[in-house]
């Protein structure tokens, strides 16, 4: 549990990483427990679908998140694959993020199954950070039926790198438990960092562990070794420092409880590629107004708009706008977006789509605009349909160019297609 | 053709007619390019996007009468680069020989029969004051939408008010107005929609002239400058009926110093990036104008004034509220203000002519 020095009273350890044990997974285990043993990976079932959580039992197949559902089938044709349910999965994270609040109100949720808590306020009432973690791990098995690993570490950096330590692993002999906590003390802490290896760090992806690899960087370790101008040349002025930095445990990042949203968006990947940009436009309207709503919903307002498009050849562009006002209506988003569509040849076919927002801002702050003086303008007309909405239902209203004949609208609602298309979905 | 011409003087009026062409090839490759035309020792240039063209022309030593559609910027851009003197230029085939001195460039021509027939100007003239026509165009094409999903708005309205010409542009954040008196171009009713970028154009153009000629046909809109001619493609549509929005009650009124406001704002946006709002706090005893940078600090400045009405605060976009002072005339602007969420009118207490109406931002 603990490294080679343990922890000190004078030792806080402030953070903790808690991240769900293959939480989707988990979380339909808990409804279907005749699943239990069995691989079984949730995920996109169409040509497309990836792969978003396997079972201890698949990975050890080789199954792992993000890779395609054909490759898991071809890796584990016995697995159990399931479509995945959002809702539900929100459902069981907001009773887990409440265990969470039990303990302190500065959590930082990263995803549904993933959170930075800071405990230094915590330890009069519930122990030393090692004793909340152990705490914390109980309660959420008690109260949610779920298993969790645990990081504790003077840094956001490293308690994210001891729960991944404290993880269960998998192997074809059968699941094996991990510590379940992990602690990292101040003393320990650059031994832990440097012995792991350099894809372990945020922001080293493929791209830049090669580029490191080329300065004969493997393990964090040998990042740290590095002068920093060798490093700055190699990677950039700006790259280069925060990996550095990284390097040698200089994490300054808060827990800041909310977490706010840099951008809020939607995207879908087709189950046929398409290439006429008059069926684009059509979903470009449809994932406009489904990121709209969300932004009205968070109560935020974005300046950038921006477009991805992914060609059948898996080429990814995006393309993007800034206004002086913030948006946050389906209509303004896809006016925007669809000059940023239209720019694009798309004749090769695409496979994918999305319409992002940045630059948010509370939209409490916002350029009014002569219109708003309008008896009927636009931004009144999108008030009534939230209400609408809030009240009948995603689908009771939408843009006209949704309404497909004889099929009724359709509606991109969060969480919907979230691993790519459906197998029996037909596309127009 | 072949002529020979002084590198400035071709220089200049390649680049005047090559703004006029299209910045990206798209489906018709020959709008990139500049077509000349040699008649004796006159040489006819013109640049086109079907939209906007702009013609020029100027004298030169001909050789030899042809036409021939040069590649517009590279051409500008040699041109440009030549030593001073005299360049000759000379085309044969598919192919145009710039030199100069000991420089020697060949460039491959654009196919002229693909270079659009541009229809003729309409013959109905009126004469306007250039340096009034540049002045008013300063004032009101700022106001003018840059976002072509909005076309309507990316014009400027001309019509016909009382005896004189009115300019309106607004991209629905502000609106400038502009009256001409005393110049009829329309008859009563009438009006016409410019695309602004070409009033952008034209506003260079005007620089230095004495008069202008404007020529207005059902499609499009003629102006002439000496020897250059430039002509638009007007925008079909209805402008917003903006009479509304300036008529009204005038509740609360400040009046302030013009140079000591915008001083004042360029100070402030040195902290307020992009479009952080600035507030005025408005009180009988003066105005106070603060932003507020999240995460990097505020600034603050007081500011002597005028004003009658209720104490209120309101926000405006910092670039947007200095465009409107920018384009006031005089040493004092005066503010209608009605509440921190309705548009304010700013005004020259010297001149009725012109007024700049801005929304505000709604903060908190």
């Amino acid at each position: 549990m603990a490294g080679p020095h343990p922890p000190t009273d004078g030792d806080l350890l402030p953070i903790l990483h808690v991240d769900m044990d293959a939480f989707f997974v988990a979380v339909e285990l808990l409804d279907q427990p005749e699943l239990r043993g069995r691989p079984v990976v949730v995920g996109g079932s169409g040509g497309r679908g990836v792969v978003a959580a396997a079972s201890y039992e698949a990975r050890a197949h080789g199954v792992f998140s993000a890779m395609p559902s054909e490759q898991a089938r071809r890796l584990c044709p016995h697995a159990v694959f399931l479509p995945g349910r959002y809702a539900r999965y929100s459902e069981v994270s907001a009773a887990v993020f409440e265990v969470f609040h039990s303990y302190t109100p500065l959590v930082e949720g990263i995803s549904l199954d993933e959170a930075f808590l800071d405990v230094s306020g915590a330890h009069r009432l519930f122990g030393t950070s090692p004793e909340i973690a152990a705490s914390l791990r109980t309660s959420v098995l008690e109260e949610v039926g779920l298993t969790c690993s645990v990081g504790v570490a003077p840094r956001k950096l490293t308690a994210k790198l001891a729960s991944e330590a404290a993880k269960p692993r998998a192997s074809l002999a059968g699941t094996v438990r991990g510590s379940g906590v992990h602690v990292v003390t101040e003393a320990d802490e650059l031994g832990f960092l440097h012995a792991l290896p350099v894809r372990a760090l945020w922001g080293v992806g493929p791209a830049t562990a090669a580029r490191l690899a080329r300065l004969a960087v493997r393990t964090i370790g040998d990042l740290a070794d590095v002068p920093l101008p060798t490093l700055e040349r190699t990677l950039g002025a700006g790259v280069g420092r925060h990996l550095h930095d990284l390097a040698w445990a200089r994490d300054h990042r808060r827990v800041v409880p909310v977490h706010v949203a840099k951008s809020i968006g939607h995207e879908e990947t087709y189950a046929h590629d398409h290439v006429s940009h008059e069926t684009l436009d059509r979903e470009l309207v449809r994932l406009s107004d489904a990121t709209a709503t969300r932004l009205r919903a968070a109560g935020v307002a974005g300046r950038t708009v921006q477009v991805k498009i992914r060609f059948g050849d898996h080429r990814t562009i995006t393309r993007s706008v800034t206004v002086p006002e913030a948006l946050d209506t389906g209509t303004a988003l896809a006016r925007l977006a669809r000059p940023l569509l239209l720019g694009e040849d798309v004749s090769e076919g695409v496979r994918l789509l999305g319409v992002s927002v940045s630059q948010l801002a509370p939209s409490a702050e916002r350029q009014l605009s002569l219109e708003d003086a309008g008896p009927s303008s636009w931004a009144d007309a999108t008030r009534a349909i939230d209400e609408v909405r809030g009240r009948y239902g995603a689908a009771s209203i939408v843009p006209a160019t949704l309404v497909d004949r004889g099929r009724g609208p359709r509606v991109k609602v969060r969480g919907d297609q979230q691993w790519g298309p459906d197998q029996g979905r037909a596309e127009t | 053709m072949e002529l020979r011409c002084e590198r400035d003087v071709l220089v200049e009026a390649l680049a005047t007619a090559g703004r006029a062409t299209a910045s990206r090839g798209g489906s018709l490759p020959v709008l990139g390019g500049v077509r000349a035309q040699l008649e004796g020792d006159r040489l006819f240039l013109t640049g086109t996007d079907l939209d906007l063209t702009i013609a020029d022309a100027i004298t030169v030593a001909g050789l030899e009468d042809g036409v021939a559609v040069l590649p517009g910027r590279l051409t500008v851009d040699i041109v440009r680069a030549l030593e001073p003197g005299a360049v000759h230029l000379n085309t044969s085939g598919e192919e145009a020989k710039i030199a100069s001195g000991r420089s020697q460039f060949s460039v491959r021509l654009l196919p002229a029969d693909d270079f659009p027939r541009l229809a003729d100007a309409a013959t109905e003239e009126v004469t306007l004051d250039a340096a009034g026509l540049a002045d008013a165009l300063r004032q009101v094409v700022r106001a003018a939408s840059h976002d072509d999903a909005r076309p309507i708005l990316t014009g400027v309205l001309m019509a016909a008010e009382g005896d004189g010409l009115r300019l309106v542009a607004t991209d629905s954040y502000r609106l400038a107005l502009r009256d001409l008196r005393g110049a009829s171009v329309l008859s009563e009713g009438q009006s016409v929609l410019v695309p602004s970028r070409a009033l952008g154009e034209l506003t260079r153009l005007l620089s230095g002239a004495d008069t202008v000629t404007l020529r207005l046909g059902q499609r499009d809109a003629t102006f002439e400058i000496g020897d250059t001619r430039l002509t638009t493609r007007l925008i079909e549509g209805e402008f917003p009926n903006y009479r509304q929005l300036i008529s009204g009650s005038q509740a609360n009124q400040l009046t302030i110093g013009r140079e000591p406001l915008l001083d004042a704002i360029r100070r402030v946006r040195l902290l307020a990036r992009e479009s952080t709002p600035v507030r005025l706090s408005l009180r009988s005893d003066g105005v106070e104008l603060s932003a507020v940078m999240q995460d990097v600090g505020q600034a603050q400045e007081d500011l002597d004034a005028k004003y009658e009405g209720a104490e209120l605060v309101i926000a405006f976009n910092p670039e947007y509220l200095a465009d409107g002072i920018e384009a006031l005339a005089g040493d004092e602007v005066s503010f209608e203000i009605i509440d921190a969420l309705k548009r304010v009118v700013l005004r020259s207490p010297e001149s009725e002519d012109y007024l700049y109406l801005l929304m505000p931002v709604r903060v908190s």
